[in-house]
């Protein structure tokens, strides 16, 4: 585990990036082995296990070196993650219910990063995020049943879509601030699960049918063969929710380190001085709305097509609210938080089934135990650097 | 249109009015006192309404018959313990985030409201299902052509607006009232005064959180079901209401709550055809008031509170 | 009559040092002042005493009685009341319900209705506007009803903050009269004032602050005579 908190490594006798390679392969064959376990006793463990790492990562001063690893060696470390990350995919292999929740976990994260543009950057706090989501997931399942366009362009046009709806919303939204843009996300996310429910053209309560993936005439129902075995047809949605993620990760960055993001930042901070500063506080913030939108629509729409049924339970308020909280829980801004805190709040409860039916209280509990004694997250965002050459850590 | 419908849909929008109304202000006195919107104020309604209805089937069960005393009693236990619930949340939960970000209050009251519906759900009997709320009051009802008036609705409404009545002489009138107008005003000089501003605080709280407990255990009297999910929508309904209005403008509150209703009488009056999408027609109209009076049609002026 | 007495005071916010090693005694029955420019650590004094910003070291006490730290409703049921800086109106209240707070923790109605006579005798010009929502008057009008609602408490002690803050010449002489006046009713009297000349001229002792050290205090008139005190800080 990764923390910003600068102390002075302890000299250990490897250099950065070779303890940083290290971690993440010990990183992936956790992921391998929790995705795997099938006993809740040993899930328990492996939780167990990954909370003391976390400490004594922080204790040892082993966090500051990954810091200094993925600061100094961001090219290298990445090419790990990402290697790492399609080499448990490919270890899977055969594991249809383990690959699905990988690649929930994933696309849970996409709309996370798109809310962490929007709350964690900018301030706007979007309590509708799996309204968002949801109607990415409607977009692919009437686009899919009712029409010939190919599926990739579905996603897009699921992101699209998002942003359309979004768009409806950006006028009380940019209008107002702070309690009442909280009212009107929340005013929607309870209206869309409601028109969900009595809209008979999209289903009512019992949902949607939603067709399954084609990329280039090869149908993700079909399970790709590797070296003569075939393998679940759910690693074609996880390699393209890795994708997925990958790139609404790099994208996030970027525009997190561009100037863009500064004049987010600076949004968030101090609309007044911004404004004063020339930078054109309505535009920075329809801005990170319809990039959150868009990155919640396209992830639901892949969740749509994968898991080939969507009902409105899937996509209502207490959903938004897990959604915030992943990014409170990482932390805000904090994009490798995001990614933390959605395998907390994803994978953790699936994988011990008695925690699924109490994941909302549980995790309602422990953002108020976060608000109140660790308001930075679990792995907070670094500080913005502007020394030559430097850039914003992590 | 049949007069008699009419009468109906009036009465029903007079009966909703007062249940938002009741639950808007909480959210006005809490805003007036600390500049906070505590979310969890529609599941803390909720709270007040299972505290109801365990305090009937215990009355039930040590055989008190007479629905008089079984009222009295399930108001006093419910508006207590609520009361009770909300200075405790504004003790633990908001104070010690007061110079927080505002936003943390609201994501943190949020938070609980989520763990009290959750703790209900699935920690109350069968707390996934409706519960069916004992008719307490006397259903005889005057006919007044197609109108039936019933005695059950009347009370209800009457002894709602007493409430509200009774709110407003509390903040006007009384030297308790006097001093919570004062820290809403200005929190240091109240200090100066001599006011115990954390006790204000608090039994602002209360007072807000058993005003909520009253809604609920009326909204359980008016449709005769309670269930763990009603405060989501209450509570949203009266935090609109509340904006509507201006938040911490006590009157606004009221205001908003009746236009609320009225709203969805005349939304349901409008498109009998589509009376599923009651909830959806008050939700859009909401979004679409904050597009036009971002800050509510009672502008808010930070003086102007309570 | 009563005295506070404040011993080798430290006050900080965050990390700021405002108040470094203040001792200073207010005596009974007179009138104490504090003088220093903006930013000397006055009004932190005053916050000091009332518990709203609570020392970091140091010992307050009232006729004995230790107050560092307690709670400012506390502080005012000690007999200590206060008119704060900028007069601080309640702004959506009448001159009555801003009087009437003054006297919050006055439970007898009666002497809480004579003692806004009393007021209303001393500033006729509020009895006519008593039904007035304060925010709504002008700023000499509202010092009068700051004055007045520091007097509704009965207190033994009164610190007054500034009131010569904003105001006319005509209005700060009148002021400075009525706290005079305060005087010869035996309550003790803390004024803290930028306004030198005017303050001496009515005080007996004087303390004055720079930089958050006192840097030097005599009796008014030994102050008022002090050129080299004059030439430092009052410029």
């Amino acid at each position: 585990m990764k923390d910003d908190v600068m102390k002075t490594p302890i000299p250990v006798s490897l250099p950065p990036l070779a303890t940083g390679l290290i971690a993440v392969a010990a990183c992936a064959i956790f992921g391998w082995l929790f995705l795997l376990a099938e006993s809740e006793v040993a899930v328990l463990g492996l939780v167990l296990l990954a909370v003391l790492a976390g400490w004594g990562a922080q204790k040892t001063g082993l966090s500051a070196t990954l810091g200094t690893a993925m600061h100094q060696h961001s090219g290298a470390m990445n090419g790990a993650i990402v290697a790492s990350l399609l080499a448990v995919i490919a270890l899977l292999g055969t594991e249809h219910f383990p690959l699905l929740m990988l690649s929930t976990m994933l696309l849970y994260l996409v709309a996370a990063l798109g809310l962490n543009v929007q709350f964690g950057l900018t301030g706007m706090v979007n309590f509708a995020g799996a309204a968002f989501f949801g109607i990415g997931a409607y977009t692919s399942a009437v686009l899919t049943t009712h029409t010939a366009v190919p599926p990739l362009l579905i996603l897009l046009a699921g992101g699209l879509i998002a942003a359309l709806i979004g768009a409806l919303l950006i006028v009380p939204v940019v209008r107002t601030a702070g309690h009442y843009s909280a009212v009107v996300t929340i005013a929607f996310g309870v209206l869309f699960k409601t028109f969900l429910e009595v809209n008979e053209v999209l289903g009512g309560p019992q949902g949607l049918m939603v067709g399954s993936m084609n990329v280039f005439g090869w149908d993700f129902n079909n399970g790709p063969v590797l070296m003569g075995h075939e393998m679940s047809f759910y690693v074609n949605y996880a390699l393209l929710s890795s994708g997925l993620a990958i790139l609404a990760f790099a994208l996030t960055r970027r525009l997190e380190r561009s100037w863009l993001g500064l004049a987010l930042d600076s949004v968030r901070l101090d609309e007044t001085a911004s404004a004063c500063f020339g930078i054109n506080v309505v535009r920075a913030k329809v801005l990170a709305f319809t990039y959150g939108n868009i990155l919640a629509g396209i992830a639901g729409a892949l969740y749509g097509m994968m898991i080939s049924f969507i009902a409105p339970n899937s996509f209502t308020f207490s959903d938004s609210l897990l959604m915030v909280s992943i990014v409170l829980l990482g932390g805000l801004g904090s994009l490798w938080g995001s990614a933390l805190a959605a395998v907390i709040v994803v994978l953790v409860p699936e994988k011990l089934q008695i925690l699924q039916e109490y994941r909302f209280l549980l995790f309602s509990v422990l953002v108020i135990a976060m608000l109140l004694f660790r308001p930075q997250g679990l792995l907070p965002r670094g500080v913005r650097s502007y020394f030559p050459g430097g850039r914003a850590q992590r | 249109m049949d007069i008699g419908l009419l009468g109906q849909y009036l009465a029903n929008g007079v009966m909703l009015g007062t249940m938002y109304a009741l639950v808007a202000v909480g959210f006005t006195l809490f805003f007036g006192v600390l500049d906070v919107i505590k979310f969890s104020h529609g599941d803390v309604l909720m709270i007040g309404a299972f505290t109801g209805f365990t305090t009937y089937l215990g009355i039930v069960a040590i055989g008190i018959e007479n629905p008089w005393v079984a009222l009295v009693a399930v108001l006093v236990v419910s508006i207590a313990t609520t009361a009770a619930l909300g200075a405790l949340i504004a003790r633990y939960l908001v104070l010690p985030l007061k110079s927080a970000p505002p936003l943390n209050i609201l994501l943190i009251t949020l938070m609980l409201g989520t763990a009290l519906r959750e703790g209900v759900r699935l920690f109350y009997p069968d707390g996934s299902n409706p519960k069916a709320f004992p008719a307490l009051l006397p259903t005889a009802s005057l006919e007044l052509g197609s109108f039936s008036l019933r005695a059950d609705s009347v009370i209800l409404v009457s002894a709602g607006i007493a409430v509200i009545i009774g709110l407003n002489l509390l903040i006007n009138r009384t030297r308790l009232g006097l001093a919570i107008r004062a820290v809403a005003q200005d929190e240091e000089t109240a200090k100066i005064m001599g006011i115990n501003y954390t006790m204000i605080v608090l039994v602002t709280f209360a007072i807000g959180s058993g005003a909520a407990a009253f809604a609920g255990i009326m909204n359980g009297l008016y449709y005769n079901e309670v269930n763990f999910g009603m405060g989501l929508l209450l509570g949203l309904i009266g935090f609109s209401a509340a904006i509507i209005g201006g938040l911490g403008n006590i009157y606004g509150a009221i205001l908003g709550g009746f236009l609320f209703a009225g709203l969805q009488t005349v939304g349901a009056v409008a498109l009998p055809f589509a009376s599923a999408y009651k909830d959806v027609f008050a939700f859009g109209v909401v979004i679409a008031l904050m597009a036009w009076k971002p800050t509510g049609l009672i502008a808010e002026r930070s003086s102007d509170r309570v | 009559m009563s005295s506070i007495k404040i011993e080798n005071l430290y006050t900080a916010y965050d990390k700021a040092d405002v108040l470094m090693d203040v001792s200073l005694a207010v005596e009974p029955g007179r009138i104490t002042c504090l003088l220093g420019s903006n930013g000397a650590g006055k009004s932190t004094l005053i916050r000091s005493i009332l518990g709203l910003t609570p020392p970091r070291a140091g010992r307050i006490t009232v006729d004995g009685k230790d107050i560092t730290g307690a709670p400012t409703h506390k502080v005012i049921g000690d007999g200590i009341a206060c008119i704060p800086e900028g007069r601080r109106m309640f702004p959506k209240m009448t001159v009555s319900e801003n009087l009437r707070l003054g006297a919050y923790q006055v439970r007898d109605e009666a002497l809480i209705r004579e003692r806004m006579e009393r007021v209303f005798e001393t500033f006729p010009r509020l009895a006519e506007r008593r039904d007035q929502l304060a925010g709504t008057m002008s700023g000499g009008e509202q010092a009068m009803v700051s004055i007045g609602r520091g007097l509704m408490a009965g207190p033994r002690i009164l610190l007054i903050d500034e009131p010569s803050l904003g105001l006319s010449p005509l209005y700060v002489k009148e002021n400075f009269r009525i706290i005079e006046s305060i005087r010869e009713t035996g309550i003790t009297v803390f004024l803290v004032e930028q306004n030198v000349r005017q303050t001496l001229a009515i005080s007996d002792y004087g303390y004055v602050l720079s930089g958050g050290h006192l840097v030097a205090q005599g009796s008014a008139e030994d102050l008022r005579n002090d050129k080299e005190v004059y030439a430092a800080y009052f410029g």
